[in-house]
């Protein structure tokens, strides 16, 4: 009905590349941490434990080169339009975002009906992906923490220490699988109820037709206008 | 003279069935727990020989099951252990001295008076009841061990009891049992601690520690302090993991697991991670060094490890038999970590799908809501302003 144009600026190819490999590190190491959890196959164990302890160093490489890439790539700064900037801004709070917290909670909660203004990330969009990063260095700590060739380096030690011994660690490690796997489901479903651009352009780099918003959020133009 | 000593022990030993070459293979297995090579061998025979003229030590017993002792003192066949540990001169074992009364307390005393002895401490430090779980000889377990403990040289705290309050402190810990330690801290007692958990300890390790201790001097040296890690065990008996160690790795890595008791893959001694082996978490040499004189383990026996050898042991390992320990949530009582999980998981995607089935009603499934003109903020402050 309304929705707004996905265009390609939005979403430089390397961003969609540290998508696709996010994505499928932590389907890997969901899969296998399930597996290393509770050993329901027999079997696999080698087998997924070499894809956990393979994919948790992509995963942190990834996020290096996803930090790097927004201080260093240029990406639309709002939704429906070409217009670029350093990316890093998209993280930052925007002008955009100013004040628009209590009404994009008010449209989740069906107490708003309009689609509130937001930059290209919406205020709880933007805290939310933020999130994945502490959470994925607290899924790295809590996991060096129980990983024979670093679990007695003294920083990893002492946290061992501070949580009660290497079964609380593990247990931490275990809750921040949830973690991900709570922020994966909301993510999915949040990025595709409302239709699936977003996804076509962040997975195929599809291009889709939609409004064109000014710097102001109002919508100046575009298909559906 | 040397000579003349070495013929006593020997004499010693052969009365009890202990060989020459038995001996020396067990002073062998000592040099290799205490990291030393073969060519100390015969420096640990004539220090264990000469053991009896050093210092005297002292085992004590605080709020336990006496599993220590009983394990040290395996009355029906002492092995080379105990007989080593008898002629490293325990002056006197609380327990089993008992039945002389005032008489062992007395010879107690004489010990204390004169400082530089080793007190070794089975069992925990119950500070609820005023003391009062625990009396001996008229005084508490905590007037005995504060008695006890300024003049010694050395504590060696055996046993997960006596290095953190073992099993005695597990929740809900009626008896605020705590460990040596912590509890000569808490007074502001320095004298230096070793720590050998496990339930009950390993008397291997008890040997390997007094030779250690006594015999090879690294208490004037200080060495014996180098060797203990960040909570006073010694590195080189807690330094791995039991899974680091373990004959059943093969079958670990190879995902060749028990997943139930009674069946063949049980027969087939197969990893026992699916059962709640805590091998991976607990570090002890259990695996190599062993017990019962050597002759097996926990695991090799069959059954998985339980994590004694951890700090916190049963709160952190229970239930043994599963993966995880049980979490205490208040109301609800002990709870698995995956039935939290599988709860909140289940709460979010009910959440999720009534608030999908809200998102259809309200006709958002096909591009959302239309755009809002402008920010709420702006629309009032325009309202007040009457204007930009
Ligand atoms: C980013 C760095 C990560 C590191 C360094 C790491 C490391 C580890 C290690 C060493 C283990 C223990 C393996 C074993 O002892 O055999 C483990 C287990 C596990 N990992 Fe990770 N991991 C990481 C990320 C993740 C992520 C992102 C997830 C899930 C989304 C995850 C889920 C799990 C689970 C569920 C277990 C089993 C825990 C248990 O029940 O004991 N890990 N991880
Ligand atoms: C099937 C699974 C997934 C789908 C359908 C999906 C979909 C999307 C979509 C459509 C966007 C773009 C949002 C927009 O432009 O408005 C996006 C971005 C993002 N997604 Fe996912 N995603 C998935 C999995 C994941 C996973 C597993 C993670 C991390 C745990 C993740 C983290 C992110 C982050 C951090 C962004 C921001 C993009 C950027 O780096 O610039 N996604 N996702
Ligand atoms: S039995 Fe226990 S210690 Fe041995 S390999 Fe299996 S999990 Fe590890
Ligand atoms: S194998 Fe485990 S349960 Fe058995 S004695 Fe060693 S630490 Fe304790």
């Amino acid at each position: 009905m309304a929705h707004p144009a996905h265009y390609r600026e939005a979403h430089p190819f390397i961003f969609v590349m540290t998508h696709w490999i996010n994505l499928v590190s932590i389907v890997a190491l969901t899969i296998s941490g399930f597996y290393i959890h509770y050993p329901f196959l027999p079997g696999l164990m080698s087998v997924m434990r070499g894809m956990h302890f393979f994919f948790m160093f992509v995963l942190l490489i990834n996020l290096a080169v996803r930090i790097i890439g927004a201080f260093t790539v240029k990406s639309a700064t709002r939704l429906g339009t070409r217009e670029v900037d350093t990316d890093i801004k998209n993280w930052l709070p925007q002008k955009l975002n100013r004040g628009q917290m209590w009404p994009w909670l008010k449209y989740y909660l069906f107490l708003k009906k309009e689609h509130p203004i937001g930059a290209k990330y919406g205020v709880l969009q933007k805290i939310a992906y933020l999130f994945t990063i502490p959470l994925t260095l607290a899924a790295a700590y809590t996991g060096f923490a129980i990983w024979g060739p670093t679990m007695d380096w003294g920083f990893l030690i002492a946290g061992t220490d501070a949580v009660g011994g290497p079964m609380a660690m593990r247990i931490i490690h275990y809750y921040i699988m949830w973690g991900f796997i709570l922020f994966t489901a909301i993510h999915i479903y949040l990025a595709n109820i409302e239709g699936t651009d977003p996804s076509k352009l962040i997975f195929k780099w599809e291009e889709t037709e939609g409004l064109q918003f000014d710097a102001e959020g109002r919508v100046v133009g575009g298909k559906g206008h | 003279m040397a000579h003349e000593d070495h013929d006593a022990i020997y004499d010693l030993l052969a009365a009890r069935g202990v060989s020459r070459r038995d001996f020396l293979a067990y002073c062998g297995s000592i040099a290799a727990l205490l990291g030393l090579s073969e060519a100390y061998v015969p420096q640990i025979a004539a220090a264990v020989n000469r053991g009896a003229r050093l210092k005297p030590a002292i085992w004590l017993n605080g709020g336990a099951c006496t599993g220590c002792t009983e394990a040290i003192a395996q009355a029906d066949s002492p092995d080379v252990a105990t007989i080593v540990l008898e002629i490293l001169s325990l002056d006197f074992i609380e327990t089993l001295s008992m039945a002389q009364g005032e008489d062992a307390l007395a010879a107690a005393e004489a010990v204390f008076e004169e400082p530089g002895y080793i007190l070794i401490y089975e069992g925990s430090v119950m500070k609820g009841f005023d003391g009062n779980a625990l009396r001996i000889g008229g005084i508490t377990g905590l007037e005995e061990l504060e008695h006890a403990a300024p003049n010694a040289a050395a504590i060696v705290a055996v046993g997960s009891c006596a290095v953190d309050g073992g099993f005695v402190m597990a929740r809900p810990n009626p008896a605020d049992a705590t460990g040596v330690s912590m509890y000569l801290q808490e007074k502001g007692i320095d004298t230096p601690v070793v720590n050998l958990p496990t339930c009950p300890v390993n008397p291997e390790w008890v040997v390997a520690i007094l030779v250690d201790v006594l015999l090879l001097g690294t208490l004037e040296t200080g060495a014996i302090l180098d060797k203990l890690d960040r909570h006073g065990r010694p590195k080189y008996i807690f330094g791995q993991t039991i899974h680091d160690n373990c004959p059943r790795r093969g079958h670990f890595e190879n995902g060749n697991f028990v997943y139930e008791f009674g069946t063949e893959q049980e027969a087939l001694g197969y990893c026992l991670y699916p059962v709640g082996c805590k091998g991976p978490q607990t570090y002890t040499n259990c695996p190599i060094v062993r017990w019962n004189r050597r002759a097996s383990w926990c695991v090799e026996a069959g059954s998985p490890c339980i994590g004694c050898g951890s700090l916190d042991w049963v709160d952190v390992g229970a239930p043994f038999l599963n993966r995880h320990r049980d979490l205490p949530l208040p109301e609800v009582g002990n709870t698995q970590p995956n039935t939290i999980a599988g709860v909140v998981a289940g709460i979010a995607a009910a959440g999720l799908a009534v608030h999908a089935v809200g998102m259809k009603a309200t006709g958002r499934t096909s591009g959302g809501a239309p755009y809002e003109e402008m920010k709420e903020r702006d629309k009032k402050r325009m309202k007040k302003g009457g204007g930009e």
